[in-house]
């Protein structure tokens, strides 16, 4: 009998801890981290399941681009994925990573190469919208993608192939803030 | 039972700390809550503000007034809209403001604030700002915090890169963002390339009134120019202006803007211009712009409708104009306190390219250049690049200086204002933005003496940081206090409409000289009344005006027979109080215009066409005092065609 | 020239700053007024402390039916002229050298201010009591009696939200310290008179 009182004494404040802190929780729910970084604090805490799904949510949602989306949160740049944009990411699956040498992505997610892992994610990224047929139609006049980085990749066309800097385009998905061209291969210098 | 007891509490205890802990974590994050966080925001009931802001209101056409540090918004200075709240644009006095070669346009897109300068000092005359969509230049007395003067701009469109003062305001600079044929002309719009033209035009400002007049306007090649900033000090007397779209794209902007590396940034030495003017150079062109300018002492503006500006072609005057390579369509183009750094954001890049005027004068005098674009020469850029910041953010947009030799640059895609150190470049501090940060402002950061102690980011993106109130919402901006090492988030206050960039200044340089009221000695309406004795009412066919008198608590007459239907009756209306905050407002039944609200001193006039007959009363908007609800009047409307005499009254006795 | 003769002509002349320096001070104090609105009274002219004060009085009082603070009243026709009469006659009494006449001028002095507090307290008693029939507020004080909103002659005193301060000005200090040397005369006189009795005995 007292037992079971204890029981429900501890549920209840159990419960209570749970909802005294449900306002600064907010934003756990959208990582995995265990305490909240500071700069999650930004627009990619914002809540919101109603309007479409931006850049950041959808490879969030995406089974094939984990290790993009542990890496993106490694570099902590989540913010700049649901920025207004327009932004083209061209984002590799995790085979792609995968195929990189041995032991290169879990050096990259070491916090002290947190420069380097931030150079190489932006050099995907691209100020506009080029899905497919934007870059067959940037190719078509011999235009260049501008990155974020600065570099100029170059797209090459072959039928309805599109490869970005050698790496293949196997699909583009239309966000809220941009385009995801789904890419085979991590695009380095 | 004990034992119980003390379990109880020992579970209770573990539970109470792991809330502590497991709620520690965000509160400390949360610094801005901290108490003194708050209390250097706090300005007590009764105190006031260090710092008068004003935020440009974008879309609302206006100029609004804060309060720094407290966030406060003190004041909507209607400038390029109509403003129902006071009958600005709505009374009879004030709609020639509005007048345009386009007709009466209600309406711009507000953007740069520049308060007026006095050896490269705020010297709080005058507050200036453009209107984007139909090019203008608005002049606002920084005593009667009101609209004095607005000026078209011919041969522009977009007037983007505007309007910021020379270091005397000898000039109010005034810069196209879309090139157009000019002069304008009925032509294919694929034959934009070496057509369209960008005019940057130099508005003179008379020192002693501040009255604007298109001095000069330099027909440049047809690119975007998307903002300026003045040399200072040494580098007084050139004008520095950001340039993208330099591929002359005239569709698909977005990607066809984009192509280049580098654009270019235009350095102009206006002085060699201004002499060439002084001597005759220059083409005096046609052209149709309005000039319209408020008087304060009539209470009334005035349109003017101007036939003629002097435009200079660039090639006729060498030695005046260059361009300096600027990677990625840059966007802000701010130049440091001491006139040496010119920073160029390109937009697109994650570097900001600073560059030197001791360089670029050597190199304009060792004739180095790398070709020309329409016969402008261009200077090689490492000839004249002073640095790079390498900021590690994304999309860098304007710079303010803080005067202790530290730039802060906003970054719209990575959300931040990032502090770095002229000189070295290095990058010294980033503080996050909520959300996508546009301009940022250090009062006096665009002089030779700035204010370095809190800088404001001015938001695109709202999202969730107060409670929703529908997909609208207004735009958000956070101070911080630069006053140390490192930034320091100290408040988020809501703005008004979209502000773009905004200025700021020691209170102790405006408030001692603001307004308190007008006197009405002073008033030359023609249809002032200085007494309430002196009202009247005239009919001339069927126009009617009455000069009417308001003090504490009625109207002067207050009982007006004689209007018919079909009539235009005009009310001008002058408030006798001349005491420090006692506006009288008028409103009258189904006028089709809006109240008006009146000063102290002041005469303002609005239109009503009585359609119906009746009894139709009129009142005072304002609680001007306790027996506000009884100020009110009649006017009785009587059938076109009917033979009563005009007769006005107060408490019956009879005033004409 | 003796010394009395001048302490008694300096002291009728220190009335003369009154024709440029006000007499007295009503002021008023009230949260809306942060910095107070006030009249100082010349021996010709009401004059506001700041240029629009007595129009703001006037539209405050009027609401209780208080009535405007006139233009220009009686007193000002002859208040110079007793000031100017009171000057010369003090000089010419100086010249004469006799105490008694010193003293008889004080005297007279003091009647005339006397009587000028008097008459200035009957205008405020009228100005606070004779109120308009048809004032849009009308006050009462607790026992039913309607509420009068005279200024105090000299001090401060409470009328409903304002704070009503009378004080006399700088030129009223002036002409009571003429006032004060004139006596000073009376005293200096009869010393100088044992001074040459002295000088007789000896």
């Amino acid at each position: 009998m007292k037992a079971t009182k204890l029981k429900i004494l501890v549920l209840l404040l159990s419960l209570g801890s749970i909802m005294a802190c449900n306002s600064g929780s907010k934003t756990e729910s959208s990582t995995t981290a265990s305490e909240t970084p500071s700069h999650l604090q930004g627009q990619a805490s914002v809540e919101d399941n109603e309007s479409d799904k931006n850049i950041l949510q959808v490879a969030i949602g995406s089974e094939a681009h984990s290790t993009l989306v542990v890496a993106v949160q490694a570099a902590q740049i989540e913010n700049i994925l649901v920025n207004a944009g327009p932004l083209t990411v061209f984002a590799p699956v995790n085979d792609a990573f995968a195929a990189l040498p041995e032991g290169t992505v879990d050096n990259l997610l070491k916090p002290e190469n947190k420069g380097d892992l931030t150079t190489i994610l932006t050099r995907h990224a691209a100020p506009g919208s080029y899905n497919m047929e934007d870059l067959k139609r940037e190719a078509s006049k011999g235009r260049k993608i501008y990155m974020a980085t600065g570099d100029y990749l170059e797209v090459v066309v072959d039928g309805e192939d599109v490869w970005v800097a050698g790496a293949k385009v196997l699909a583009s998905i239309q966000t809220s803030n941009g385009i995801i061209n789904v890419v085979d291969k991590v695009i380095l210098p | 039972m004990k034992k119980v007891i003390n379990r109880t509490s020992v579970v209770i205890s573990v539970l109470l700390a792991m809330i502590i802990v497991g709620c520690s974590p965000n509160s400390g994050s949360n610094g801005a809550l901290s108490s003194s966080v708050a209390e250097r925001v706090y300005v007590a009931p009764g105190e006031q503000d260090e710092y008068y802001a004003f935020l440009s209101g974008g879309y609302s056409g206006n100029l609004t007034v804060y309060g720094l540090p407290s966030g406060r918004m003190f004041k909507e200075i209607p400038v390029f809209s109509q403003f129902p709240t006071s009958g600005y644009g709505y009374s009879e006095e004030t709609k020639p403001m509005f007048e345009t070669s386009h007709g009466f346009v209600p309406w711009d897109d507000a953007h740069h604030p520049d308060i007026s300068q006095t050896n490269g000092e705020l010297d709080g005359r005058w507050i200036f700002i453009n209107g984007n969509n139909t090019p203008r230049i608005a002049r606002i007395s920084l005593s009667t915090f009101e609209t004095e003067e607005i000026i078209e701009v011919p041969n522009s469109a977009g007037n983007h890169s505007s309007s910021f003062v020379t270091e005397n305001t000898e000039y109010v600079v005034a810069g196209t963002r879309f090139s157009v044929p000019v002069p304008q002309r009925d032509m294919p719009i694929d034959e934009y390339k070496g057509n369209f033209k960008g005019a940057l035009s130099f508005i003179s400002v008379d020192p002693e009134h501040g009255h604007m007049d298109i001095k000069f306007q330099i027909i440049m090649p047809g690119f975007n120019y998307d903002l300026s900033h003045p040399g200072r000090g040494k580098s007084h007397g050139w004008m520095f202006f950001s340039t993208y779209n330099t591929e002359e794209a005239n569709s698909l902007q977005e990607v066809n803007s984009s192509q280049n590396d580098k654009d270019f940034i235009a350095a102009i030495n206006w002085k060699v211009i201004e002499e060439y003017v002084n001597n005759g150079g220059g083409t005096k062109m046609p052209a149709e712009y309005a000039h319209n300018v408020y008087d304060e002492s009539t209470h009334m503006a005035t349109s003017t409708m101007k036939k003629e500006v002097l435009t200079v072609n660039p090639i006729d005057i060498p030695g005046a104009i260059y361009f300096l390579p600027t990677p990625k369509s840059p966007h802000g183009c701010d130049v440091d306190p001491s006139g040496e750094y010119i920073i160029g954001s390109g937009k697109l890049s994650a570097d900001l390219t600073v560059h030197s005027f001791d360089k670029m004068i050597a190199a304009i005098e060792a004739e180095k250049f790398d070709g020309d674009a329409y016969g402008i020469p261009i200077l090689n850029y490492e000839d004249v690049l002073a640095g790079t910041v390498r900021s590690g953010g994304l999309g860098p947009l304007h710079t303010e200086f803080d005067g202790k030799g530290n730039a802060y640059t906003t970054f719209f895609i990575s959300s931040e204002v990032v502090k770095w150190e002229l000189g070295t470049w290095e990058v010294l501090d980033r503080q996050p933005t909520y959300y996508s940060v546009g301009h940022l402002m250090i009062p006096g950061g665009n002089s030779r003496k700035p204010f370095g102690k809190y800088v404001v980011a001015m938001n695109k993106i709202t999202k969730d940081r107060y409670l929703p109130v529908g997909p609208e919402m207004e735009h958000s901006a956070q101070i911080y206090d630069i006053s140390g090492d490192k930034m320091e988030l100290l408040y988020d206050f809501p703005t008004h409409g979209e502000p773009h960039y905004a200025a700021g200044i020691p209170a102790e340089l405006l408030a001692p000289k603001a307004k308190k009221f007008y006197k009405l000695e002073d008033n030359k309406h023609p249809y002032a009344v200085t007494t309430p004795n002196e009202v009247t009412i005239e009919r001339k066919g069927n126009e009617v005006h009455i000069s009417m008198a308001t003090i504490r608590s009625h109207f002067t007459p207050d009982n007006i027979e004689g209007i018919k239907v079909g009539d235009k009756v005009y009310f001008h209306i002058t408030n006798q109080e001349q005491d420090f905050d006692v506006p009288h407002g008028f409103a009258m039944i189904g006028q089709n215009s809006s109240e008006l609200l009146i000063m102290p001193g002041q005469t303002k006039s609005s239109v009503w066409e009585p359609k119906k007959v009746g009894v139709w009363p009129f009142y005072c908007t304002d609680f001007c005092s306790a027996l506000h609800q009884e100020m009110q009047g009649y006017i009785r409307v009587s059938p076109r065609n009917s033979s009563i005499a005009l007769k006005w009254s107060l408490d019956g006795d009879e005033l004409n | 020239m003796k010394k009395s003769k001048l302490l008694m002509m300096f002291g009728a002349l220190l009335l003369l700053p009154l024709f440029v320096l006000p007499l007295w001070n009503i002021t008023l104090e009230a949260p809306q007024y942060p910095e107070s609105i006030g009249m100082d009274i010349y021996i010709n002219r009401f004059e506001g402390a700041a240029p629009n004060d007595i129009k703001n009085i006037n539209i405050m009082n009027h609401y209780v039916g208080m009535k405007d603070i006139p233009e220009t009243i009686p007193e000002f026709e002859y208040f110079p002229m007793i000031i100017a009469g009171m000057a010369v006659l003090g000089v010419v009494v100086g010249l004469i050298g006799r105490k008694k006449l010193y003293l008889a001028w004080f005297i007279l002095m003091t009647t005339l201010g006397t009587l000028g507090m008097y008459d200035f307290y009957q205008w405020e008693y009228e100005y606070g009591h004779n109120l308009k029939q048809n004032a849009a507020i009308k006050f009462t004080t607790p026992d039913g009696e309607p509420m009068s909103y005279q200024p105090p002659l000299i001090g401060a005193k409470m009328i409903l939200n304002f704070k009503a301060i009378s004080m006399p000005r700088a030129g009223a200090y002036l002409m009571f310290l003429g006032m004060g040397l004139t006596v000073l005369a009376f005293y200096q006189a009869k010393k100088e008179e044992g001074y040459e009795e002295g000088l007789d005995t000896a």
